[in-house]
């Protein structure tokens, strides 16, 4: 068997061996395969969200309630996996190690708290966005602004890190500078979501996931098989690759200057990294608290939201709601179960201290590419990360445009205004707020995986403590809300302050102690928390709720 | 006449019993949730070990003779391998690196005669210059300056292993040849000489215990239920949930 393989890799390496070494250089040229296909899939998104386009405020915001179980699980799949997903958290495994399956374990593990406490309740409630709920539930104008404003600024800060990776991968494609590829990748996404709405979206998200999961799964099955390791089931197989790095893969033979197999059937080889593996490892500069708090903070943030949770009032029955969150949940797993191979493949093939370490938001790619993958199937991989990002911004695009013209403009601005006046009014809160994120992105603040758990932890902060007392006790009042809100808003703001003014290189008082116990990427783990204690305690010390929303809680959403 | 206190509600306090399940079957879930997540990971810490890899081990025996200046051949070379093994992983710091780059240069250069050192000094030096072309270099440009540097490794590792015992092919020869600095004698100072055990000893022991050291389907066992397991369960609980509920909502003639 062994010889089969050896001749099999004498008699391929010579044909791939120019492929390979030209692949050896990853980036700076345009690709034309790649391009090619990202171009291909950008039309077919185009011309799916001007063929389905909206055609009044209730297709906008909520695709006209005609989604079914699976195809709402697939839009909430599509919707939920973003360039954060796809590039980001391949990224963290590659750079912090077991550190970085708090973000796997996190991301998914929301859905469970999603579905016992929210997805059913809130499409009881019946209302279209998250500041009509919190509006309405808590008999509050205020709020309702408050937390129209709180959800512009969660979809803002999400897309931040969406943009990046879109300009990562429109770099890599096209050989462009960063700059350049956000601008661009941001006009097209745009054009696209001004075009669509959520109806078109929510049809566009379901090809997406085809797409994200095809391109996402298939360079796995090709390495799994390619370096010998069990390739049926690469999310099992990858396993042994783990192992093989914790222990260390011998160098392999030479003959003639050729690297043949080693031991282990592998043409390359590794020193022993457990690090890359054993839980907080000091040399990833990780420590327990912070993979529970980042674990804690992105399972609250998923349940909170208001992108996520608008995906509730698209499905017909409330039924419809409990099962689009397990098939949601369900797509969300294929992806996040493969996304540990690339990162440890990632460090097999970027051993050799002739490639040395890899850009961590770039790894997916640059793994395919060191494996020798044929190059339009790579082209089809970062297509496929691009499709991510366009869907999750398409729908973040939608939330903060309803929330700016629904919950903004209508309700508070001018209650008058026609269909068409609102509709006009979202695309312009679209351009806005596109035009802004460019911006930010452009800084690069922080790695793809890490600025989207900044979105995570504002939401675990404000919306969720809204969402989980608002519909579970009915003892919470408006002084409640808005005392738990301020406290979210607090613990928000002292964190980004702190992150912004360290980033900037300046120092304010207890610095070091800010940035590691309410860091910016985790201090939900104690900001939610206060916010739900402080709006308990209040709501018991001022007037109690009023009768008629006590019965609506009673009697439509629970009974 | 409607009393307020007739709709309150609360999930600790149920209406009625239909509530109480609702209740039951909720916080039946979220512990499942929290103990299988965060109790894992507890369980993990409370019972881990700081275990150092064989490399520390090796480091450690002859560190001694080396402060001693009695340093023989074997204990030379393997002082050099736990630097190179250390230089090898891909998640030491930048200024490690260089520390590691300097103690490994010394221990090479140290031990050669004049006139070999300065070869190699040489080729080092022509590979760094290689190095910073093929930063701006693309297509053909970049393949030939690869292979050229390709080439200039394989001479440096050829030209000392009779002092490093590393041959070509070998794990450590390309670390090796990737890790030489291009001047002698090499900045290493007292200070930062007396912090390579404390470096070596923060790369090299990691934080182990028979949740680590189990190996199940390929995987460390702990690595397998937070990367697989966890995420079957949540799906597995969600499903649960959904049956159990709509079981409840059919037997009990309730129309959502």
């Amino acid at each position: 068997m062994k010889k089969i393989y050896l001749s099999l890799i004498l008699t391929f390496s010579g044909v791939i061996s120019a492929n390979a070494e030209s692949l050896t250089q990853l980036e700076g040229s345009f690709k034309t395969g790649p391009a090619i296909i990202l171009i291909a899939i950008l039309v077919i998104f185009v011309m799916v969200g001007v063929f389905f386009r909206a055609k009044d405020p209730a297709d906008y915001y909520a695709a006209g309630r005609k989604i079914s179980r699976v195809g709402s699980g697939m839009a909430i799949a599509s919707n939920w996996m973003s360039a954060a997903s796809v590039l980001g958290m391949a990224g963290m495994m590659y750079g912090f190690g077991y550190n970085g399956l708090a973000y796997v374990v996190g991301w998914t593990g929301g859905y469970v708290l999603l579905l016992i406490l929210m997805a059913a309740q809130i499409r009881k409630y019946g209302k279209y966005t998250a500041p009509d709920f919190i509006g309405d539930r808590y008999y509050s104008r205020d709020l309702r602004i408050a937390s129209a404003i709180f959800t512009i600024l969660i979809s803002f800060a999400y897309c931040v890190g969406q943009f990046g990776g879109i300009g990562l991968m429109f770099k890599w494609i096209m050989g462009l500078d960063y700059a350049w590829a956000v601008i661009i990748g941001a006009s097209v996404v745009l054009m696209y979501t001004l075009l669509s709405g959520m109806i078109g979206a929510t049809k566009n998200m379901q090809i997406q996931y085809v797409i994200i999961v095809t391109s996402f799964l298939l360079p796995t099955f090709i390495m799994a098989f390619k370096f010998d390791y069990f390739w049926l089931l690469p999310q099992i197989g990858y396993g042994a690759v783990v192992t093989d790095i914790v222990q260390g893969i011998p160098a392999p033979n030479i003959s003639d200057g050729m690297a043949l197999l080693n031991a282990y059937g592998h043409d390359f080889s590794v020193v022993p990294s457990p690090e890359y593996a054993m839980p907080w490892d000091p040399s990833t500069d990780t420590t327990f608290f912070q993979w529970v708090a980042i674990c804690f903070s992105l399972m609250v943030g998923t349940a909170g939201l208001p992108h996520v949770i608008q995906r509730f009032y698209v499905v017909p029955k409330v039924t419809d709601a409990r099962w689009s969150v397990v098939w949601g949940l369900f797509f969300i797993s294929l992806v996040y179960w493969t996304a540990p191979i690339y990162s440890a493949f990632g460090k097999v093939l970027s051993s050799s201290p002739e490639v040395g370490v890899l850009a961590k938001d770039a790894i997916v790619v640059y793994t395919a590419q060191l494996a020798g993958i044929n190059s339009l199937i790579v082209g089809l991989l970062a297509a496929g990360a691009i499709s991510a990002a366009f869907s999750t911004v398409s729908g973040l695009l939608v939330a903060g445009a309803s929330a700016f013209s629904h919950d903004l403009y209508v309700r508070v601005i001018n209650p008058d205004s026609t269909p068409k006046q609102q509709l006009k009014i979202a695309r312009i809160g679209t351009v806005i707020m596109a035009l802004a994120v460019t911006i930010v992105a452009l800084l690069k603040l922080g790695l793809i995986a890490q600025l989207v758990s900044v979105a995570f932890s504002m939401a675990a902060c404000t919306i969720f403590p809204l969402f989980l007392l608002g519909i579970w006790w009915s003892g919470s009042n408006r002084a409640g809300a808005k005392a738990g809100l301020t406290t979210g808003v607090l613990v928000t703001t002292i964190s980004i302050t702190y992150f912004i003014v360290g980033l900037s290189g300046g120092s304010l008082p207890g610095q070091e102690f800010i940035s590691y116990w309410l860091n910016v990427w985790y201090f939900a783990w104690i900001g939610a928390p206060l916010a739900v204690i402080v709006n308990i305690v209040v709501s018991k010390l001022t007037t109690p709720t009023p009768l008629e929303i006590k019965k609506f809680l009673a009697e439509q959403v629970h009974n | 006449m409607e009393s307020p206190d007739q709709y309150n509600f609360s999930i600790f306090r149920p209406r009625n019993l239909h509530g109480r399940k609702n209740r039951n079957v909720i916080f039946t879930m979220l512990l499942i949730w929290a103990v299988t997540v965060f109790g894992f990971q507890f369980l993990l810490r409370g019972i881990q070990k700081p275990v150092p890899e064989k490399t520390l081990i090796m480091f450690e025996s002859v560190w001694p003779k080396v402060l001693a200046d009695d340093l023989s051949r074997d204990d030379y070379r393997s002082l050099l391998n736990s630097f190179v093994l250390v230089k090898g992983k891909n998640m030491v710091k930048p200024a490690d690196q260089e520390l590691l780059s300097d103690a490994i240069s010394c221990a090479v250069f140290i031990s050669m005669p004049d006139t070999l050192r300065s070869i190699l000094l040489a080729e080092v030096a022509g590979i760094k210059s290689l190095k910073s072309q093929l930063v701006t270099a693309g297509g053909n440009d970049y393949l030939e300056l690869s292979d050229q540097i390709r080439e200039k490794y394989r001479s440096v590792i050829g030209m000392s292993e009779q002092y490093t015992g590393f041959r070509e092919g070998s794990l450590e020869a390309p670390f090796l040849a990737a890790s030489l600095n291009d001047t002698y004698p090499p900045s290493l100072n007292d200070a930062s000489f007396a912090g390579l055990p404390d470096m070596m000893k923060f790369y090299l022991t990691h934080y182990q215990s028979v949740l680590t050291d189990t190996t199940f389907l390929g995987f460390p066992f702990h690595y397998f239920y937070t990367a697989v397991f966890l995420l079957v369960l949540f799906i597995a609980l969600c499903i649960a949930y959904n049956i159990l509920v709509e079981w409840r909502l059919r037997k009990e003639g309730v129309v959502e």
